[in-house]
């Protein structure tokens, strides 16, 4: 390997639509934030209720344990999965940056793409956004980019599918 | 995945196939495309389940003396009505599932429909799965113990992808002849060279067996056994823990002198669990044989009570992978595992890409060579790997401190302050022994890391708990990835992941350095990332990154 100017790779061009960030703000709110801050409440309700002895000791732990790590999730992942996400359809491969805490970038060559998914879930079509999966033969080798528009999304499905039948392919 | 087939059917010829170069040309081929039945002792196989319900409940019959109560004779109902329900569906099924194997009009004809296997089955909904012969990957026959007293056998067709079973043919079960020929005649479409000179790579070698008790199973296997037989008996309604015997045992052991047996339990659990592996070791790995059948099909046949033969075509193997966990590793041994797509999911794959049992270290790795018919690296001349920087010695002990010696000393430092100052000691032994063993332990699995390209082969090793030395046919790699956490990034240091169709899918090298990673992929395996470059200096005009 030349040691004097060893290339890095790059990122990806394209960014996700930003409309993505709205959305992983909605799924935190529902998967994880959401159901923290509940209990949070639901706790420090019934102390206040039943126990109000307990909530010089109960409101700090709640404030640490379950509202500071709920709201920071809620207000850090999406912004930060949005300066992470990341896609580019090259000549050769396809490539996509993901993941927000820990980042994976994938690249996998047109000529072994088998198929090409686009996914819309019930949050996603709310907000007018896809994932697009590129499987190929290998589960570790499957690129997904999710948060895309759904024109830019159907596009890239429709190009991939162009691209991968002009490179001839070894899928096996 | 790939393998099912619109069910419409290529073109069929009954009576006049014609069996394209093969040299192992099977059957006789007036028979080729007649549909085939299974063999009726596939019904008997089916209700080898009552096995276990009629012997609990013989064993209950006989711990009560012979009683037979109301329950008893409700579960003998259950038995009985289940046996006819299964025997009906067992019946429908094997006359309702056929199976043929067709060949084109003209031999090898270009253009003509392919070869293929088709399975029909189903009672209401007829499915027709086609697989086209040179589709196959592995041909792999497996018999039960029940199977092999009925004198059958299960053949199983694995076809490309590592597929999740789905893209599996199983016919079950064949008498064995019959599964040897229909083997014969799938795997007759791979074209044959000719046979290589020496076929045998290697034969079962009894003087391994002493490798047999340095595997997990010296420990594990005794607590899983202990396990076993307790679920056993609760399952028959004994309560292992009420016995008389066992708890005079357990009175006694706590009133004897524990300094003396203590360490005797240990010996016991230690002389039980190498038994028990050199049991399943034999079991496992009698009759070993691992040879070319022909120049482009490797064989594994083992097994005592269940037999078991992988075949695995050259064009599917796309590596070989050689392990040595830390207990085989200090005895000098190691295993020998197979890359190649088509053997099933993870679990199935585990069960079957195993090459070689634990043998010692300069066999396995003449064994590497014979699998993949060149110099596994290494294997001629000492290994010479590019090492992994620094800070990743330096992420191996931080994690071992973090995560093995801090919590164990937290946790017994707080419970001796709250309660009794004998485990305020035996917390910081435990510090002390547990420190220079992680230490040791990070430096091992440091040392391990390295990385590198070798002719045909891309080259990696790590692990210390089990090292693993990987060679990858570099095309194999499907693709690349490249993942970092917040750690990772400040120490400058990259997971790379090469994906592959087959074996457990993905290749990890941990923690290479995050300025070599790029290049070093694209010089392994070509063609993937070069266009995603770019030299240090240039500018790029993208999203920004956050630490």
């Amino acid at each position: 390997m030349p040691e004097h100017a060893a290339p890095l790779l790059r990122p990806p061009r394209h960014r996700v639509d930003p409309r993505a960030r709205r959305w992983w703000t909605v799924q935190a709110l529902l998967t994880l934030s959401g159901p923290m801050l509940l209990t949070a409440l639901a706790m420090a309700v019934l102390s206040i209720l039943f126990f109000p002895g307990a909530l010089p000791w109960l409101g700090p732990l709640l404030l640490v344990v379950l509202v500071l790590p709920a709201v920071g999730y809620l207000v850090a992942m999406p912004r930060w999965r949005y300066a992470v996400h990341a896609w580019e359809l090259g000549e050769r491969a396809v490539y996509a940056a993901g993941g927000w805490f820990w980042q994976k970038r994938r690249i996998a060559p047109l000529s072994r793409v088998q198929t090409v998914d686009t996914l819309r879930g019930p949050l996603q079509r709310r907000y007018g956004l896809a994932t697009v999966t590129v499987t190929t033969a290998s589960t570790a080798g499957d690129i997904k980019i999710a948060g895309l528009s759904d024109a830019d999304a159907e596009e890239l499905s429709r190009m991939i599918g162009e691209a991968a039948q002009d490179v001839p392919g070894d899928a096996a | 995945m790939s393998t099912p087939l619109p069910p419409e059917m290529p073109g069929t010829n009954p009576g006049a196939p014609g069996v394209p170069h093969a040299t192992a040309a099977p059957a006789a081929p007036s028979d080729t495309a007649q549909w085939r039945r299974l063999d009726p002792r596939t019904l008997l196989v089916h209700c080898g389940w009552m096995a276990a319900p009629l012997g609990s409940l013989a064993l209950t019959a006989l711990a009560t003396g012979g009683r037979i109560t109301a329950g008893a004779w409700i579960t003998l109902a259950a038995i009985a009505a289940s046996f006819a329900v299964v025997t009906t569906i067992g019946l429908i099924r094997w006359a309702r599932t056929e199976f043929r194997v067709t060949v084109p009009h003209r031999p090898g004809g270009a253009g003509g429909a392919p070869a293929t296997l088709d399975v029909r089955s189903g009672l209401l909904n007829r499915r027709l799965r086609s697989v086209p012969l040179h589709r196959i990957r592995t041909v792999d026959l497996t018999a039960t113990p029940l199977h092999r007293l009925l004198g059958v056998t299960v053949l199983r067709a694995g076809t490309a992808g590592s597929g999740d079973g789905g893209s599996e043919l199983s016919l079950e079960a064949l008498t064995v002849p019959e599964a040897e020929r229909l083997r014969a005649e799938l795997l007759a479409y791979a074209d044959t060279d000719a046979v290589a000179n020496d076929p045998v790579v290697a034969r079962i070698n009894w003087r391994w067996l002493r490798y047999a008790p340095l595997t997990f199973w010296v420990i594990g296997g005794v607590f899983v056994a202990a396990g076993s037989v307790y679920r056993v008996l609760d399952g028959i309604g004994i309560e292992a823990w009420k016995l008389g015997f066992v708890q005079r045992a357990f009175a006694e052991f706590g009133a004897s002198a524990l300094w003396l047996t203590i360490p005797a339990a240990l010996l016991v659990i230690l002389a039980l669990g190498s038994a028990g592996a050199t049991v399943l070791y034999v079991e496992n790995w009698w009759n070993y044989c691992l040879e070319w059948t022909d120049a482009r099909t490797l064989r594994v046949r083992r097994g005592l009570f269940t037999t078991r033969s992988v075949t695995i075509e050259s064009a599917r193997l796309s590596g070989v992978l050689l392990r040595e966990p830390l207990l085989l590793r200090a005895g000098g041994g190691a295993v020998v595992r197979a890359v190649a797509g088509g053997l099933g999911n993870r679990e199935e794959n585990r069960k079957r890409s195993g090459l070689l049992p634990p043998a010692p270290r300069p066999e396995a790795l003449r064994v590497a060579d014979g699998a993949l018919r060149a110099p596994f690296p290494g294997s001629r001349s000492p290994l010479s790997l590019a090492p992994h920087p620094r800070t990743a010695l330096r992420r191996r002990r931080v994690r071992g401190l973090l995560f093995a010696v801090l919590p164990g000393t937290a946790v017994l430092a707080g419970l001796g302050a709250a309660f009794t100052p004998v485990l305020l000691h035996c917390a910081w032994i435990y510090a002390v022994v547990t420190t220079p063993l992680v230490l040791w332990l990070a430096r091992d699995a440091y040392r391990s890391l390295g990385h590198g390209v070798h002719g045909r082969y891309l080259v990696t090793r790590s692990g210390t708990f089990s090292r693993d030395t990987l060679a990858l046919r570099r095309e194999a790699v499907a693709a690349w990835t490249f993942s970092t956490s917040p750690f990772t990034r400040r120490s400058g240091l990259v997971t790379l992941t090469a994906a592959v169709a087959a074996g457990e899918g993905g290749y990890r090298i941990p923690d290479l350095a995050a300025t070599e990673a790029p290049a070093f992929a694209a010089a392994a395996a070509p063609g993937i990332v070069e266009e995603f470059l770019m030299h240090p200096g240039e500018s790029v005009q993208m999203p920004a990154q956050l630490p």
